[in-house]
């Protein structure tokens, strides 16, 4: 079995097992970032457009094709067969390749040389081909070198980016029997001639793919930087192009609209070395156009995915995909490779193909803000893992635990012993910086295991007295709902209880709804919509039921409300309108800081000058939302500048249940981030989202860093005057509550005394 | 519209970006003197070259592109050229034009400096308008070039590894 057909966890082991995969791919993503940001800004300034402008433009003219496909493929037929050509539409993957076989053996042609074509991939022609005694020669370098290594490309435009130079040396030693010295890529490059001209010679037909079709002359436009195309659709006598329908695009003027984002976003070049526009049959030869179908209509008929159709197959959503870095294209996707192939592997392969490398996508969004053609790729992605859930084909130990955590009484239960537990650890000397000294297995080495404080976020609040309000401030008087988010609650009190702080600092009371839990996050993420469901309700319940504004230090949470929550009740109208009015009442702590509850600028002056950077919660901040910046906030209100961190946009791997699944996932983005931090040079990091202040942390402590990890809340609220506590340490009493048993702790709720302590 | 010497200065810039060289000139005469000055061996021109220059080998109609495999130096004419990119346009309908561009090292394109056009739209739009171009139209900037192998940019693959452009004033 091949290094890319072996199943997912054989293949997932392989790649975290290679030690020169990762260091190879993010010096690739980052020098890619690098050119392709400076193209997009050139191209910026000569269009005055902005990216987003010039994407959506060229969005729209791929969304109106693939509303009237009929219409434009049967106007690209009649003009392609005018100028000479056949052109043949076909529904699956095997007659395509039966088409192919039929006309090869009916003209006795035994080799046909083939340019790059994704499709000739996804229908495994080259397999199915050699079944048949045909043999199919790839004439692009990578993909020679692929073919003679018996691989899968791993990237849509690099397909060899994962073979080492002396791996490369080594097969082609072997296919031309002499040796290769591994550091002269160029006389590797050169080899490439000299293998492949016979071929050239010897083909009775040429493949390609397509790059567009463009409907309004019938022509096919492929763009390429070898000379191979060329070369390839010169020697034989017939043609070949293999084409998803999604190619098509109704005139000339689109294709040069496609040639402005494709080659920038591919390769960072203003264009590719060959583009090449090929009318008809040229005199004396056969041309046959092969529009396959194979899942296309219906992913354009399935509203969630069907912009997925519009893809040029640039490849950049792997290019700034942090998963994709440590786990390399064989492992991130199928046949079709990252943040795309997570997406259509469903409809031209299957289900069970897409359902591995799901778990290993951390939501970052980071694929969207760079793809030419802006498709909703997390949110699709998401879309896919539910398709995986309800087929059966997620991990048991992911279900069980999204279960329990759905059942707020086990999950405090649970947290309670948890907090006991640590509590004992403290006591004889097993924890240090709040992290657990465990003898962990070598693959969880890299995190530390966060010890569970005694008191709740929540505990703390009520046990303190209200901090008094900085002038002027306008939200004096109102009472606000403050969500602590379930993960920030256990494991980040003192970020809640800070949140609090400035929260009345600002001049709101702060309300703490009862039996709040989980907005249903964990559960989306995982695609299991039936749990989140019931954790969403449970959250609506709990915050329902007046109009105060609800403010949160976890801006995952404003993200599940706002945008999952619609998704969730969309056939459950009543519910959608409950969620809806939690949701419009919500707040991002940032973003009532802001706004509503606005703290005056320099009202955080600090005494000592602290040297600090900011991690800016990828979600948001690649959703575009302000309250991401929160460097900008804190720079605001203490008139302290952030240092400058390096790859600010990247996750830092936390990814919910992905550090999980994959630890070597979340390890290898952490490291990618730590490392980005050391550099920075600061004595605190500060993180808007509190799964990000978790990992972030876990992981400082682990590799032993000096820095601080806190959450922007905890950083700001350090300059307000402290507040009276009741007791300190808690007594073990304490826990009770939650650490006993449903029907006694929900006795015990009812007799506390207040939820609105600060009214 | 730009001026003509800053349309053909950015597509110097563009080539030079592409890895592709510009020689200014005010003849075929002097395409001619460049192309023999560079090798020993005869250079191999276009059929359409071959109408400008009256000399030259051109390849064999029967067997195009083997009768020139690997020939030093080609000799060809663009129908226009592209300032934004550093492109040329080659307009080679059948395999005997195509020859010379695909298979020789060093390819000389000769191109008039009128015919450079500002950007790959208004190239676009001359080629909408004559369907007989579009048969086989090539956008070519710069040389051939790969970085299959440990991304490393190599120039020079399968197709010429040098790329000049005559701009005749
Ligand atoms: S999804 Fe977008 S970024 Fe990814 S390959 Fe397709 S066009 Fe490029």
């Amino acid at each position: 079995m091949s290094a890319s057909t072996a199943p997912f966890r054989v293949r997932y082991r392989r790649s975290v097992n290679d030690p020169d995969l990762r260091p190879r791919l993010l010096a690739f993503q980052r020098s890619w970032r690098e050119s392709r940001d400076a193209q997009v800004r050139r191209l910026e300034q000569r269009s005055e457009q902005s990216f987003d402008e010039l994407r959506r433009n060229f969005a729209a003219v791929k969304d109106h094709t693939l509303e009237r496909m009929d219409e434009y493929i049967a106007e690209f037929r009649a003009n392609a067969e005018a100028a000479g050509a056949r052109v043949i539409e076909l529904a699956t993957a095997d007659q395509a390749v039966d088409y192919i076989a039929e006309v090869c053996r009916s003209r006795g042609i035994e080799v046909v040389v083939k340019s790059k074509s994704m499709v000739s991939e996804e229908i495994e022609l080259n397999h199915e081909l050699e079944q048949r005694g045909i043999a199919a020669i790839e004439t692009d370098l990578g993909e020679w070198l692929l073919q003679l290594a018996r691989e899968r490309p791993s990237h849509l435009v690099m397909p060899a980016i994962h073979q080492k130079r002396q791996y490369v040396a080594e097969i082609l030693g072997q296919e031309l029997e002499r040796e290769f010295d591994p550091d002269d890529i160029p006389a590797m490059v050169a080899s490439a001639r000299e293998g492949l001209r016979g071929h050239y010679l010897s083909a009775g037909a040429g493949l390609t793919g397509a790059n567009a079709l463009i409907a309004e002359t019938g022509s096919v436009m492929v763009v390429t930087n070898e000379g191979n195309m060329r070369l390839a659709t010169s020697l034989p006598d017939v043609h070949f192009v293999t084409a998803g329908i999604e190619k098509l695009i109704p005139t000339w003027a689109d294709a040069e609209r496609q040639l402005q984002l494709l080659p920038r976003s591919a390769t960072a070049q203003t264009l590719s070395t060959y583009t090449t526009c090929i009318t008809g049959a040229q005199p004396g030869k056969e041309m046959h156009i092969i529009l396959l179908d194979n899942g296309r209509r219906a992913m354009r008929d399935h509203e969630p995915i069907s912009d997925a159709l519009r893809c040029i197959r640039c490849g950049a959503c792997a290019n700034v995909c942090p998963p994709y870095q440590v786990v390399g294209g064989h492992t991130f996707g199928h046949i079709y490779t990252g943040a795309i192939g997570l997406v259509n592997t469903t409809f031209h392969h299957s289900v069970a193909d897409a359902a591995g490398p799901q778990g290993l996508c951390v939501s970052c969004g980071a694929c969207e803000t760079v793809c030419p053609v802006a498709i909703p790729l997390p949110a699709q992605i998401l879309d896919i893992r539910r398709r995986v859930h309800e087929s059966g084909h997620a991990p048991l130990w992911e279900r069980a635990a999204l279960r329990l955590w759905a059942r707020p009484r086990v999950f405090n239960a649970l947290m309670g012993m948890g907090a006991l537990a640590s509590g004992m650890a403290r006591l004889v000397g097993l924890a240090r910086r709040d992290h657990l000294r465990l003898p962990l297995p070598k693959r969880l080495r890299w995190r530390a295991v966060p010890t569970l404080p005694l008191r709740s976020g929540q505990t703390l609040i009520r046990a303190r007295s209200s901090q008094p309000t900085i002038a002027p401030a306008p939200a004096n008087g109102q009472a606000v709902d403050l969500f602590a988010q379930c993960l920030a609650d256990r494991l980040l009190p003192s970020t809640v209880d800070a949140a609090a702080r400035l929260i009345e600092a600002g001049g709101a009371t702060v309300n703490l709804p009862e039996a709040q839990h989980c907005c249903g996050l964990p559960a989306f993420d995982a695609g299991d919509w039936d749990t989140a469901r019931t954790m969403a309700r449970q959250t609506i319940e709990a915050l329902e039921g007046n109009t105060r504004s609800v403010v949160t230090p976890a801006p995952s949470c404003v993200i599940s409300m706002r945008a999952h929550w619609p998704q969730l009740f969309a056939d459950e109208p009543q519910w959608r309108d409950r969620a809806a009015a939690i949701s419009d009442r919500v707040h991002d702590l940032a973003e009532w800081l802001d706004g509503p509850g606005h703290l005056p600028s320099g009202c955080l002056i600090k005494a000592g000058s602290d040297s600090w950077t900011a991690h800016r919660f990828c979600q948001s901040s690649n959703r575009g939302d302000d309250s991401a910046r929160i460097d900008q906030l804190v720079e605001r209100l203490t008139g302290e500048h952030a240092l400058p961190l390096a790859e600010p946009e990247v996750c830092c791997g936390f990814g919910g249940l992905t550090s999980l699944a994959a630890p070597e996932v979340g390890e290898g983005i952490l490291d990618r981030k730590l490392n980005c931090i050391a550099d920075s040079g600061c004595d605190t990091l500060i993180t808007n989202n509190p799964g990000c202040v978790i990992h972030l942390r876990a992981g400082a402590v682990a590799r032993g860093s000096e820095h601080e990890t806190l959450h922007y809340a905890e950083f700001l609220a350090a300059q307000l005057p402290k507040q009276p506590t009741s007791s300190s340490p808690p007594p073990i009493s304490s826990l009770l509550p939650t650490l006993s048993l449903p029907p006694i702790s929900s006795f015990l709720r009812k007799q506390e005394p207040t939820n609105n302590h600060h009214q | 519209m730009m001026a003509l010497s800053d349309r053909t200065a950015l597509f110097a810039e563009g080539l030079a970006a592409a890895q592709g060289e510009l020689f200014p000139c005010t003849s075929w005469e002097d395409v001619w003197r460049y192309a023999v000055s560079l090798s020993d061996e005869a250079p191999v021109v276009s059929p359409a070259a071959y109408e400008q220059l009256q000399r030259g080998a051109l390849p064999d109609v029967n067997d195009p592109l083997r009768s020139i495999a690997d020939r030093a130096v080609g000799i060809t004419e663009a129908a226009l050229a592209v300032a934004e990119t550093g492109s040329v346009l080659l307009i080679e309908p059948a395999p005997i034009d195509r020859a010379v561009s695909l298979l020789t090292h060093h390819l000389i394109v000769a191109v008039t400096e009128q015919d450079i056009v500002d950007e790959l739209a208004d190239g676009f739009r001359w080629l909408a308008r004559q369907p007989r171009a579009a048969a086989y139209a090539t956008f070519v900037t710069g040389p051939s070039r790969t970085a299959d192998i440990e991304r490393s940019l190599t120039i020079g693959v399968q197709g010429p590894s040098r790329l000049s452009v005559a701009v005749l004033a």
